[in-house]
């Protein structure tokens, strides 16, 4: 996973050579600090000199004071513009796959999470780069830098970090990586936890109802009171792993405080210039070293969060592939037919299996079957929404494989059961698809669709917005929406899912009457659920378990098709109940 | 600041920890300080030669000094934390209750899942802000006082200079990055939630998109939004990393000023030039603690923003609810609505004009119509879930009757019921904790559903229960409550229309002498209704008896037609 990362980061060779340079530089001002630091303290209090002459020390210290903070802006500025290039390729890469796929079920929970990939995973790479890379150049070049400088001041003290050094990455490996696990338990927990209490609030309502959400109250105190003494249980793990490594540097800082010490009193053998850089420079070899670990722990959670995006992104999807033959004959509806087609669904099992079909020009064709018989899949793929894995299907007697996409989609209209309303107005959401549309012609296919009534009622008339944000629609007016849409296409293939029941009577008079005079100039493909609509219909296909059981005209399927008599028969037992 | 009077509030009950915190994160910073300060008078006495037990001492206090810093520093993390997750507990419980007599609104409407895990986000999100906002500067600040006082004792110019430091670090710039973040941060903000809507539209509208060919340009609009939220993001961490530049660029320049200041002194003979060492590593470690302050501005705009949102959730609570009002217990009563108008909050749209029903005490009236009519909103009002006049319940106004009131008397199934994760004894048991195994098992079976186990586990939500499932679960509950007054939304509308018929038999027996409300949407089994109230677009059209209203062949009769030629 981690190379995945880096595998972004690797088109960054420029920011990448700057920030080496930018780490190289922060080194040696830090060195420069305490060298000049030292000159001035040494010069005016040991070696008693005027304030004059440690002027110039002052002047050049002031400028590597300056720029050190400089040096790590710039720094971060990288980091941070590196971070939004990846995040924009990242999410450029998801579009691209999600905008390709066949067809997203418009489920939902999935919308949901695939939103949640392409707006919180994507941010939660961020520190990776923004901050993980810029610390990593940082440390990887800063406590070689001050090693360095204090060996060549005095090879002993250099000694001691060396071997004292080892112990903080190897304490990191022992305590941090199991204190790390155990933590990520616990935050894992402590989201299932704010599930819990989320499932709680979500059924208030119900609890009220019962009086007992006074009960449930003090649940969720106790529990959460629980889960904080747990989870401090863990995290006491983790201080105590810190508490060590503070210990580790600050025995090291005072083995090379006492050496220095001993040097400068008992043996004489070390100016106190010397003891002093020793003594600022210490703690900042130990500092760095101790912040690759805290920047390693902040490239973690990006780990994680880039691994339910290559999961998004490895995951396997179908895509229907299209050609680049346009058709000529946009007059008259093509002559569609499916040819062994099969599809199968790979989580549930379900399949359709070998369909030979055949629509004439301006046929209606009315679809019926039980639920999960495998209607709506049968329909998707006729629109060129879903792939067929085996078989083809061909309109005018072109494979759909070779159609062009936008030549194929420009005649075809779906009118689904529960219609997709954009946020925006009225004239924008009939105008959808038909770019080019006046305003004439949107009212006049909002006429025929039976809302132009309804629109007039409206202070602002066609462009009321409408949508998630917008005014509510009812399940009619959303329906008679979808009809205005088609009105406006002028298609000459229309997919019609009929709504079960729920609309109002005006617009099932309106639907009738607009599928009707849609007829005119189009072959339409029914799932049929009214009777009036199958009888009406000159074309019936009886689907049953992804099997076509039967097909033709009402009187002769009556005739010849038991399951299509106990279908239309049982029907009216039922209702009569 | 007024926005955070929530968290505030919450904090400041825990008191015992927040103080603990606030003790052992100021000994390991005073420590630290204490220890190079110690190691610089250490080595510049040392310069001077010094007995050898000097030296001992001086290292063992260097020591302690260390030991202290380590063992403080575990300390504040622990109460730190142990403070923080009382707190994040604090504000559950009195959200939980402050969301009490809203849930009812927030969950029937659409798009509330949304609404309650940003909630719950939200309080989330303000656990930071103890731990980042609150009291790290405190601690700053009490480390700084001690360490300027003890300044003092040398150099009072040195003192000020500190002081000015600490001014600069601590108040002034971490001021004036908190006001302008908070100036951009609502644009960047508007910015996110337009990315984010957009991409739920694009998932959800996608198979319109595909066939009305616009997948491309909402693909590339897509791109194009996500590219203005990344720019005016990274401008805002951009911002931030200057923040942090410039706190640290102060810090040192004080440090600086601080070398110059006790140089000029050693050199007139002011300062002791055996403290200068001392002076300068007191100044260097003290201005390390300022860093955390950079990153105080952006936990606190972010806490302000969620408390604010939280604090937006309104408790409406109704003052003239007189509580000396009681519905009749283990008595039927009546309902009625007069004349009622209702539009919800937040919408032009008015979900019901002008609807008066009456409901008498013992009488059985069913509302239909189609989706979006109005009738489920009539039955809402009955129960308070929203304000509204016109509405009567027992002869007095819903408006002076709390909530509890009228739903502890009455049998409620919504159209959304909750179940939690447990058993179905346990589901069922929030009816009365008193009620016995047999009983429980005698109404499974009543609602046709002998196949479940009382130990059956139930997931959350009733994610392993079949719609119909639900609906006779929440059936169940009801007549357990066994109270007079029935209010039902669509209670069977997953359910198959023979199993309905026999627990709506059922349920008319038990129900006989009770009122009864049925919101359906649904034609069948609505002969046994004395009244059938017809609803569209938030009008009453029609009302009567099943044959009354099938004999009129007006708007019941027409959609009974079309009901009677679906092939579901």
């Amino acid at each position: 996973m981690k190379n995945e990362l880096k595998a972004y980061a690797s088109g960054f060779k420029i920011t990448h050579l700057f920030m080496i340079l930018g780490a190289l530089l922060i080194g040696a001002s830090i060195i420069a600090q305490a060298f000049l630091t030292v000159e001035i303290v040494n010069n005016v209090f040991v070696n008693k000199t005027d304030f004059e002459e440690v002027m110039p020390f002052l002047m050049s210290l002031l400028i590597v004071l300056l720029l050190r903070p400089f040096l790590s802006y710039l720094m971060g500025r990288a980091g941070v513009e590196m971070a939004a290039t990846v995040k924009q390729r990242i999410r450029k890469a998801l579009l691209d796959k999600f905008s390709r796929e066949a067809l997203l079920t418009s489920h939902q929970g999935q919308s949901g999470q695939k939103v949640s990939v392409l707006l919180d995973a994507v941010d939660e790479i961020d520190a990776y780069y923004s901050k993980y890379i810029p610390q990593v150049f940082k440390t990887a070049v800063i406590p070689i830098f001050i090693l360095v400088a204090v060996s060549t001041q005095h090879l002993q003290t250099g000694l001691i970090m060396m071997v004292t050094a080892p112990f903080i990455p190897i304490f990191y490996i022992i305590i941090g990586i199991r204190t790390q696990k155990k933590s990520e338990e616990k935050l894992e927990q402590m989201t299932v936890f704010s599930g819990r209490f989320l499932d709680t609030i979500q059924g208030l309502t119900t609890l009220n109802l019962f009086r007992q959400s006074k009960k449930y109250r003090t649940i969720i105190k106790e529990s959460s009171l629980n889960y904080r003494d747990a989870t401090i249980e863990v995290l006491k793990v983790a201080f105590v792993s810190s508490l060590m490594l503070e210990l580790i540097s600050m025995l090291s800082i005072g083995i090379i405080a006492l050496e220095i010490g001993l040097r400068l009193i008992v043996f004489n053998s070390m100016s106190f210039a010397t003891a002093f850089f020793l003594l600022i420079l210490a703690p900042e070899f130990y500092l760095s070293l101790k912040e690759l670990g805290s920047a390693f722990h902040t490239g973690r959670g990006s780990m994680s969060a880039m691994k339910k995006v290559s999961e998004e992104l490895g995951r396997e999807s179908e895509e229907v592939t299209w050609g680049d033959r346009f058709i000529e004959n946009r007059k008259t509806p093509p002559k569609i037919a499916l040819k062994d087609v099969s599809y199968q669904y790979k989580d549930s099992g379900f399949s359709l299996s070998s369909l030979n079909i055949t629509i004439a020009p301006y046929r209606q064709v009315a679809v019926i079957g039980r639920s999960g018989s495998g209607k709506s899949t049968l329909l998707h793929m006729i629109a060129g929404l879903l792939p067929p894995q085996q078989g083809e299907i061909t309109v005018d007697h072109h494979s759909m494989t070779n159609l062009n996409e936008d030549s194929w989609f420009s005649q075809v209209s779906y009118i689904s059961q529960h219609p997709y309303i954009f946020t925006g107005t009225i004239a924008e959401n009939i105008r959808i698809g038909s770019k080019n549309a006046s305003q004439s012609e949107i009212e006049d296919a909002a006429g025929k669709a039976g809302i132009s009534a309804f629109v007039a009622t409206l202070e602002q008339g066609y462009e009321t917005i409408i949508g998630e944000s917008g005014r509510g629609l009812s399940g009619g007016e959303k329906q008679r929406l979808a009809l205005a849409r088609a009105f406006l296409k002028k298609p000459n293939v229309i997919l019609f899912d009929e709504p079960t029941t729920g609309l109002d009577l005006y617009t099932e008079k309106v639907l009738q009457s607009a599928m009707n005079s849609l007829s005119q100039n189009a072959t339409i493909i029914t799932v049929a659920h009214r009777l009036h609509t199958i009888r009406k219909a000159d074309h019936i296909i009886v689907l049953d378990q992804g099997k076509m059981m039967a097909e033709g005209t009402d009187e002769a399927l009556y005739e010849s098709s038991e399951l299509y008599r106990e279908m239309v028969n049982v029907q009216t037992e039922e209702v009569t109940l | 600041m007024r926005e955070l009077a929530f968290v505030w509030r919450e904090m400041l009950t825990e008191k015992k920890d927040i103080l603990l915190s606030i003790l052992f994160g100021f000994i390991a910073g005073i420590t630290a300080v204490a220890l190079f300060a110690a190691s610089g008078y250490l080595i510049s006495k040392a310069a001077l030669s010094l007995p050898v037990f000097a030296l001992a001492i001086l290292t063992a206090v260097v020591k302690f000094f260390g030991l202290a810093r380590a063992v403080g520093r575990y300390f504040e993390r622990i109460y730190s934390h142990r403070a923080t997750f009382s707190i994040l507990s604090n504000m559950r419980v009195s959200f939980y209750k402050k969301l009490e007599p809203v849930a009812a609104s927030l969950t029937q409407k659409h798009r509330s899942g949304e609404l309650l895990g940003r909630i719950v986000g939200d309080i989330d999100r303000l656990q930071h802000f103890y731990l980042r906002v609150f009291y790290p500067p405190i601690v700053f600040i009490l480390i700084f006082l001690v360490t300027i006082w003890f300044t003092l004792f040398f150099s009072i110019k040195i003192a000020s200079l500190m002081l000015l430091g600490v001014f600069l670090t601590g108040i002034i710039i971490p001021g004036y990055f908190a006001w302008r973040i908070r100036k951009k941060d609502q644009a960047v903000r508007a910015l996110r939630g337009e990315f984010a809507a957009d991409s739920a539209e694009f998932f959800n509208g996608y198979r319109d998109l595909k066939i009305m060919r616009e997948t491309a340009k909402r693909k590339e609009e897509l791109e194009a939004k996500s590219s203005a939220t990344l720019k005016a993001e990274s401008k805002e961490s951009k911002a931030e990393v200057f923040h942090q530049a410039v706190n640290s660029f102060i810090s040192l320049f004080v440090t600086w000023c601080v070398i110059v200041v006790g140089a000029y002194l050693v050199t007139t003979g002011e300062l002791d030039g055996v403290f200068l060492a001392m002076l300068v590593l007191i100044s260097l470690t003290s201005f390390e603690n300022a860093v955390p302050m950079a990153i105080v501005p952006a936990y606190l705009q972010d806490s302000m923003t969620a408390s604010k949102r939280l604090s937006d959730v309104q408790a409406v609570t109704s003052n003239n609810i007189k509580q000396t009002i009681k519905l009749p217990e283990e008595k039927p009563f009546s309902l009625l609505a007069k004349n009622v108008t209702f539009t919800y909050p937040g919408e032009e749209r008015r979900a019901l004009k002008h609807v008066s029903v009456h409901i008498p005490v013992g009488g059985k009236t069913a509302i239909v119509g189609p989706s979006g009519s109005g009738k489920s909103t009539l039955l809402q009002l009955f129960l308070k879930f929203y304000e509204s006049g016109g509405l009567e319940v027992n002869g007095e106004s819903t408006q002076t009757l709390s909530q509890e009131q009228i739903w502890s008397e009455t049998n409620v199934v919504l159209q959304q019921n909750h179940f939690f994760s447990g058993s179905i004894r346990d589901n069922l048991k929030l009816a009365g904790e008193t009620l016995t195994d047999e009983h429980l098992t005698n109404i499974l079976a009543i609602v046709q559903l002998h196949h479940l186990s009382l130990d059956y586990e139930v997931h959350e939500k009733g994610a392993n229960l079949s719609g119909g499932e639900q609906q006779r679960l929440a059936i169940a509950r009801a007549l357990l409550k066994g109270k007079r007054v029935w209010l039902l939304d669509e209670p069977t509308s997953s359910v198959d229309l023979l199993t309905e018929r026999l627990i709506f038999n059922y349920l008319f027996d038990r129900a006989k002498e009770d009122t009864l409300l049925l919101v359906s949407h649904r034609l069948n089994n609505l002969e046994k209704m004395d009244q059938i109230i017809v609803m569209d677009s938030g009008e009453v059209v029609e009302s009567g008896t099943y044959n009354e209203l099938m004999s009129r062949k007006g708007y019941f009769y027409h959609m009974r037609e079309i009901e009677k030629s679906v092939l579901v």
